[in-house]
């Protein structure tokens, strides 16, 4: 059987601001429905898990990417790699704690909120792009990483910068293969 | 004062008719007798009209000065309805947009 060829990137490109407007109008109208910050939150996480799940398959298939053998190398290929092919930034990397499985992705630049001045009042605690976060938390359980992703600051809510925090769980059945061997 | 301006406006639309394809509208108009400001009045294609009202006692502002005026005037308008949250209709709440006319208005004076 003859090996497929290789995929090339097409990049359909549309224009920026109609995106925009449409993750906006999908937040507003969202605010509309639900009342509480909350659910507005968990939906856009839900939606976003179940675009990222999708997402992920997309991804490989254009990046290419070789295995990665650590969670800093994951995390340096969302940031520089995903992002960039999706939307056009590339948020810089903390680690935060000493164990490697917690890390922050700083985004200086959102282009998703580039119409939005600030929240809507009565709104303090809505995440805006808890969507980027749904989708983070989709793609990595496509390729078997569990992980909790939720914003830590945000600029819209008058923090200094938008700060995403992804946590790695430790997988519960990796001891049980270990054991059988 | 400014619902008496919004009718000449309508006036002045309505008048111009199928020849309307210049945006721009400028008129100098409602010199009051007692309370001397000149009305500037602005329509954009979607109808949306800004009406500019200055004190005549200020030194006569040029053609020029008033429409870089109103064009910054759009600019920030549809940046306000660029926000998700915006409704068409409500009062603009806009910070930015704020400061923008408070910063035309501190130039002017």
């Amino acid at each position: 059987m003859s090996r497929p060829a290789h995929r090339r990137p097409e990049y359909h490109k549309i224009n920026k601001d109609l995106f925009v407007l449409t993750y906006g109008a999908l937040v507003a109208q969202l605010c509309k429905d639900y009342e509480k910050d909350e659910d507005v939150n968990k939906y856009l996480d839900k939606m976003g898990h179940g675009i990222g799940t999708r997402l992920v398959e997309d991804f490989l298939a254009r990046s290419c990417v070789r295995r990665c053998h650590s969670y800093s190398e994951i995390i340096d290929i969302i940031a520089q790699v995903a992002f960039k092919m999706y939307l056009g930034i590339t948020p810089s990397v903390a680690c935060n704690n000493s164990s490697r499985n917690e890390f922050s992705l700083i985004l200086d630049k959102n282009p998703l909120v580039e119409f939005v001045e600030e929240l809507p009042a009565g709104r303090t605690s809505l995440c805006y792009c808890n969507l980027l976060c749904g989708i983070i938390r989709g793609a990595l359980e496509m390729v078997h990483l569990d992980a909790d992703v939720a914003f830590l600051q945000d600029r819209l809510k008058g923090d200094s910068v938008t700060e995403i925090g992804i946590t790695f769980l430790k997988k519960p059945d990796e001891k049980k293969y270990r054991r059988k061997k | 004062m400014v619902h008496t301006s919004l009718d000449v406006v309508d006036e002045k639309i309505s008048a111009m008719g199928k020849a309307l394809v210049d945006q721009r509208e400028l008129y100098l108009g409602l010199l009051y007798p007692t309370e001397d400001y000149k009305v500037y009045g602005y329509v954009t294609n979607s109808k949306v009209k800004f009406v500019m009202v200055v004190d005549s006692s200020n030194p006569a502002l040029r053609d020029n000065e008033i429409r870089s005026m109103f064009r910054k005037l759009h600019n920030s308008y549809t940046d306000v309805m660029c926000n998700p949250f915006y409704n068409p209709g409500d009062r603009i709440q806009s910070r930015a947009f704020d400061s923008m006319v408070t910063s035309m208005m501190i130039q002017v004076c």
